[in-house]
């Protein structure tokens, strides 16, 4: 929970994919509590209602789950979960922009294929 | 919970009319944050909020209770006026930091020394100089100090970050949410550095020509606030059913503000770049207009 925080989108979505790259980094374990709404509010300086915002949208997504009085954990199964939402959004999120500006620029299917191949080594 | 509300604010100064019969409501518990340009209004709402001014025409209650001179009422507020170097030779001017802070705590029952001491020590402040002897900067730091320590229910703090640099400005941020998520007191913040601000207020209060503009919460005004350029009529095709601001063309392109109602949609398979806008470019459009 240690990026910083940009003007390009909303903080409390911003807030939310922090989260959610903690636990695909492992930073941040199945069964463990996540950082409370006012903690989050005095590292970054928000709205602890805005903070609150972003983390009950991942409640309702069942990546986190809250135990009354103690705080929020993150659910079993979480990490499994955000990989499947994030691959199922990886084609509308890179691919289409990724196609559209090769049209624009005239680079070939095979050229592109050869670009991707290519990146590994 | 408690609840301050204004009706009706009116504030004429020599025949002058500044402000134009404002109604608002602040509830406990919120962060909210007061914009607008120079001259809009905000120090004498906030004074008169507060009774440190008095209205020409219109109430303030708390919780139904009148505010003015009242001091049942009076006890659970505080305004930490904005203090400028042009207190100069003035009785307030050639008070020691320490003794002004000595007024305050007289003033404000709820008032939290122990507080006081530790904000003065983190910001280096001389207790023993003068008011006029102090930098813009230093100033703030008092302004700050007298919010906080007054643990007033409901505090106004008017321009608290001018001068301050950035270091300390995050720094009162900061503070602000430690004190905020420890006690749940209601503040309202005016500044015009308005984008690192942004953040922390829960409500935004714009003020323009001495009215209210609008007041909702931050975050959704953010999420139907857009920009939105492209060529004129691909654009004016677009927004032709959305409230539009601050239009700009420059040759054949054209860029708007649009701010979306309950139930609009951004508009759909238009040649057109749509972007997000932040608080600072939103004010600008609403506020910014006909210049």
């Amino acid at each position: 929970m240690i990026e910083i925080l940009t003007q390009e989108k909303s903080i409390y979505i911003q807030i939310k994919e922090m989260i959610e790259n903690d636990i695909l980094r492992d930073i941040l374990l199945e069964e463990e509590r996540v950082s409370s709404t006012n903690e989050l509010a005095k590292l970054y300086a928000i709205n602890p209602a805005t903070a609150a915002k972003g983390v009950n949208l991942l409640v309702d997504e069942g990546i986190l789950y809250k135990k009354r009085g103690i705080g929020m954990f993150v659910t079993t199964g979480a990490k499994g979960k955000i990989m499947e939402k994030r691959k199922k959004h990886f084609y509308d999120d890179y691919v289409k922009s990724l196609l559209a500006e090769a049209v624009s620029l005239g680079i070939t299917k095979e050229e592109l294929i050869a670009m991707i191949e290519g990146g590994e080594d | 919970m408690s609840i301050l509300t204004g009706k009706g604010i009116t504030k004429v100064y020599g025949g002058n009319e500044v402000l134009h019969g404002i109604d608002l409501e602040l509830e406990s518990g919120k962060i909210y944050g007061l914009i607008g340009r120079n001259g809009a209004g905000k120090t004498t709402l906030l004074s008169i909020l507060t009774s440190h001014n008095s209205a020409t025409a219109g109430t303030v209650t708390f919780d139904g209770e009148p505010v003015w001179e009242n001091p049942k009422v009076l006890e659970h507020l505080c305004f930490a006026r904005e203090l400028n170097q042009m207190l100069g030779v003035s009785t307030t001017g050639a008070l020691k930091v320490k003794e002004y802070l000595r007024i305050a705590s007289v003033y404000l029952p709820h008032w939290n020394q122990e507080l006081a001491d530790r904000l003065i020590k983190e910001f280096g402040l001389e207790q023993k100089k003068r008011l006029n002897k102090l930098s813009k900067g230093m100033l703030s730091m008092v302004t700050i100090i007298v919010a906080l320590a007054s643990k007033a229910e409901f505090t106004f703090l008017d321009e608290p970050v001018a001068g301050l640099d950035v270091v300390a400005r995050e720094r009162f941020y900061q503070l602000l949410m430690e004190e905020y998520t420890q006690t749940g007191r209601t503040f309202v913040i005016s500044t015009h550095i308005i984008e690192e601000a942004a953040d922390v207020f829960e409500e935004v209060i714009m003020v323009d020509k001495g009215t209210v503009l609008l007041k909702e919460n931050t975050q959704d005004l953010l999420d139907r606030a857009y920009h939105i350029s492209g060529h004129k009529d691909e654009v004016e095709k677009a927004c032709s059913f959305l409230e539009t601001h601050h239009e700009e063309t420059l040759g054949r392109s054209k860029g708007v503000t649009v701010l979306l109602e309950p139930g609009q949609k951004l508009p759909e398979g238009c040649d057109i770049s749509i972007q997000k806008l932040n608080l600072q470019k939103v004010f600008v459009a609403l506020c910014g207009e006909g210049e």
